[in-house]
């Protein structure tokens, strides 16, 4: 699952001797360039939406994300190019999880996130994984479906780090240079999200 | 490793586990992504965002202008309001000492500066009475 682990490193569309680097796409884009741009968002596009998925189920949802990003980006790009010592990908990647983490804040506040309810069908599959420990793969609708409704219990910063460690597969001193945030306080926040996940699935118990 | 003050029954491990697949189970959305990602006129709703976001920070940069116009105007208008109320003090303790109404006024004023001019030079009856009893005393004399 952790297959883009390093932010630097993720995935984008391979390109050809021909075609123009991602930095000199960006300098032509400042310069008033659209189809410059344009070029930029088709290589990326696939990327940012990966991340948007971590975060988001729902097409509309992740589109968004895309929309902002890219926004975001597009406006900050005389700060990047001040930034040469990194790519611009990894420079969007963090521009991306940031937006996710911001949409996770803002829909936190609206009470409809908290009103998912756990069905008897998935309660009694989560006891049956609980005690015997083994994963059915047949029923990942139902995985998928209970992970939904189980992370929206978790606030926006632990669900932020719990997929950061276990689906993108960062260190915590990546985490620490996308968040800004300390070391320690990544390792506290990692502590305490996996509590509190363990404490959710004991209620099944 | 067993968590026994929390739960008997599950191990800390166990529980681990389970949540790291929930968390990766909630993840898994790649063909949600793909889709995404692949929707028609994303670009064109990118460039109608990216327009509308310039107008807005355009707006916010001319609010910014016209609040450092006011912030450097109020202390200069402040400095010209304290000069004007000096220069008013200074002027108000020369004119208790040296200018009387006319000079204030003016020898040329309007009907109301002139019936203060009048009040003050105009001979009363009691001054002509005054006068006219010294001659006849004098004359008397």
């Amino acid at each position: 699952m952790a297959d883009n682990s390093d932010p630097a490193t993720f995935q984008t569309q391979s390109l050809s001797s021909a075609e123009p680097a991602d930095s000199v796409l960006v300098g032509r884009t400042r310069t008033g360039d659209e189809d410059a741009f344009e070029e930029l968002f088709n290589r990326h596009r696939r990327r940012v939406a990966l991340i948007a998925s971590r975060f988001f189920r729902q097409r509309e949802q992740i589109e968004e994300i895309i929309q902002e990003s890219f926004t975001k980006a597009f406006f900050a790009l005389a700060d990047f190019s001040n930034q040469q010592e990194q790519s611009f990908a990894a420079w969007l990647a963090r521009i991306a999880f940031n937006t996710c983490y911001d949409e996770l804040r803002r829909r936190k506040r609206r009470p409809e996130s908290s009103l998912s309810e756990v069905t008897e069908e998935e309660a009694a599959w989560l006891q049956e994984r609980l005690s015997s420990g083994e994963k059915d793969i047949e029923s990942a609708a139902i995985e998928r479906e209970l992970a939904a409704k189980l992370l929206a219990h978790l606030s926006p910063e632990d669900r932020y780090v719990l997929v950061m460690l276990d689906v993108e597969g960062l260190s915590v001193a990546e985490i620490a240079g996308l968040t800004k945030w300390s070391a320690a306080k990544v390792k506290v926040r990692a502590h305490r999200a996996r509590g509190r996940l363990r404490n959710l699935l004991k209620r099944f118990m | 490793m067993l968590n026994g003050k929390e739960n008997r029954s599950v191990p800390r491990a166990t529980l681990d586990s389970v949540g790291r697949d929930i968390i990766r189970a909630s993840a898994d959305n790649d063909r949600e992504a793909a889709a995404a990602a692949q929707s028609p006129f994303l670009f064109s709703r990118l460039r109608t965002r990216i327009n509308a976001e310039r107008e807005r920070r355009a707006e916010d940069e001319n609010w910014i202008t016209t609040l450092r116009i006011l912030w450097r105007a109020i202390p200069s208008m402040a400095l010209v309001a304290v000069f004007a109320f000096l220069l008013f003090l200074s002027t108000g303790t020369q004119t208790s000492t040296s200018l009387s109404d006319t000079a204030l006024l003016g020898e040329r004023g309007t009907g109301v500066e002139r019936v203060v001019l009048t009040d003050q030079t105009a001979i009363s009856n009691e001054d002509v009475l005054a006068t006219i009893m010294s001659e006849d005393g004098e004359a008397s004399k």
